[in-house]
């Protein structure tokens, strides 16, 4: 563990080297190739106006809202498809192909229908995620031991007790690595979104910083957006996946 | 008393394709408190024939009664026992035994009671709060029998449940269930397709033909309980459950 940690500090200060070195034999402008120096004292300041703290707060808030929507939406969707022949012959034979549109397509349309508001975003945030969801509670509810499911109706379980206690519970492992697609799709949407919309958010930052050529703020919030990648993965998915897969006896 | 009645059963398979008559046309009375072995050839449709029984699969011709009533849907009163336990791996042991009394909507206090009772019978009460893959196979029939049980179903189906134990487990288990069929007077239908212990559980043991199948015979064990896998009285019963069976074993297809 320390050997791994000892590595990883390893390669990052190894990163930030080569990046100052390759800073200092000044092949490019400082506005193109800015230092590591210049991008740490654009955070810097940054965090000390609140600006962000301010975009990080606020992309947070759409991506929870976004992948929230896209979760519920995304379980009910799965499970119909699943368990109802004909909304799979219908919606499922959609749903792939929803599932290839990048989220970012979605944007103009949603420009239109919402407007340059939160619900735009969210809505592309939605849009990114939602079929992921759907596409891996689908193929975890297939996959359910169907031993478990007639154990149950013999026991009694119909309905939304038969949903909640048998498919949701069964069909779990698979739906936390919808969740996961699920997660990083919607980051990317809201991003993306925030890109274009131009309305708050670290992507409306990073869109700032091109329109003041400002290439430090593009890479600092470029790291920023990764660093809450890199956080949201490992401290929430991950460890709700090794939690999952222990408790239901998979690992 | 007739508590379970099976009437013409006739079921088809899907086999390449083609309609492949698995049951023929299974007549069978189970008495109340009745503990009924079904042994037949591999593929006959037993199993079948207890998933229909339990409401899990419909016939495609003639009728189960229970207690003469006509049934057509799965229900906790004839609680099926699955070949592979069929436990929910999510669930501790005892949420795995509560489980048909929660969807029941009986109160917890309650249902702790009853699935201490259980548990208790099961030997599985300092288990309780596992969870059921860290146990071995021969604890998890057990808490699949336990789980039937708590529903106190009118007739218990069990479905090769010892199938997969080791021969110590399961010559455990057979004397544990003879106890189990005294101490709670349960009607069980148990299918199996091994004759000594059809020969030990059974007080009748119905002998099923090849496919399409029906029940050809019907032995009576009369013989002391519990019965031991090592009494050489049963060999009689073993033997004339074998003869019947052999025949039936030898037809190919």
């Amino acid at each position: 563990m320390v050997n791994v940690t000892a590595k990883r500090i390893a390669f990052y200060v190894g990163i930030v080297l080569i990046w100052q070195a390759l800073d200092a034999a000044n092949l490019w402008a400082d506005n193109v190739f800015p230092s590591p120096y210049e991008v740490g004292e654009d955070l810097w300041y940054g965090a000390l106006d609140g600006t962000l703290w301010y975009g990080i707060g606020t992309s947070l808030w759409r991506l929870v809202a976004g992948l929230g929507i896209a979760i519920a939406g995304g379980i009910v969707l799965g499970i119909f498809m699943a368990r109802v022949p004909t909304v799979n012959q219908t919606i499922g034979s959609i749903v792939l192909g929803l599932q290839s549109i990048p989220s970012v397509a979605w944007a103009p349309l949603a420009i239109v229908w919402f407007g340059l508001t939160d619900a735009g975003i969210i809505f592309v945030t939605v849009a990114g995620a939602l079929f992921a969801v759907t596409i891996n509670t689908y193929t975890g509810v297939k996959s359910i031991n169907p031993d478990f499911i007639a154990a149950a109706q013999n026991m009694g379980a119909r309905g939304t007790q038969l949903i909640s206690r048998v498919l949701i519970p069964a069909a779990f492992p698979y739906m936390i690595s919808g969740f996961k697609q699920g997660w990083a799709f919607a980051w990317r949407g809201v991003i993306g979104a925030e890109l274009l919309f131009s309305f708050l958010g670290l992507g409306f930052l990073l869109n700032v910083g091109r329109q003041l050529n400002d290439v430090s703020q593009v890479i600092a919030m470029m790291l920023v957006i990764m660093l809450i990648g890199i956080l949201i993965d490992g401290f929430i998915f991950k460890r709700l996946e090794d939690k999952v897969m222990s408790r239901w006896g998979l690992r | 008393m007739a508590k379970l009645e099976a009437k013409n059963i006739v079921k088809y398979f899907e086999h390449d394709g083609q309609p492949l008559k698995a049951l023929g046309g299974v007549d069978l009375v189970v008495e109340d408190g009745d503990f009924v072995c079904l042994v037949g050839p591999s593929g006959c449709g037993k199993s079948t024939f207890l998933r229909i029984a339990a409401g899990l699969q419909q016939p495609d011709g003639g009728q189960i009664l229970l207690d003469n009533r006509p049934i057509n849907s799965t229900g906790p009163d004839r609680i099926l026992v699955f070949q592979e336990g069929a436990l929910f791996p999510w669930l501790k042991v005892r949420d795995n035994v509560e489980f048909g009394l929660k969807i029941a909507g009986i109160p917890e206090s309650e249902r702790q009671e009853i699935s201490n009772r259980y548990l208790e019978m099961m030997q599985l009460t300092k288990f309780a709060n596992s969870y059921t893959y860290q146990l071995s196979t021969g604890m998890k029939q057990r808490i699949a029998i336990a789980r039937a049980l708590v529903m106190d179903p009118a007739v218990l189906l069990m479905d090769e449940p010892f199938a997969a134990l080791d021969a110590q487990t399961r010559d455990l288990l057979l004397v544990e269930m003879q106890m189990i069929w005294q101490k709670t007077k349960k009607t069980i239908v148990f299918v199996t397709h091994n004759i000594p212990e059809a020969a030990i559980l059974g007080n009748k043991v119905a002998v099923f033909t090849h496919r399409p199948s029906h029940i050809k015979k019907i032995i009576s064990i009369d013989y002391k309980r519990p019965r031991l896998a090592e009494d050489e009285g049963l060999s009689k019963y073993q033997q004339e459950i074998l003869s019947e069976l052999r025949p039936e074993v030898k037809k190919v297809d």
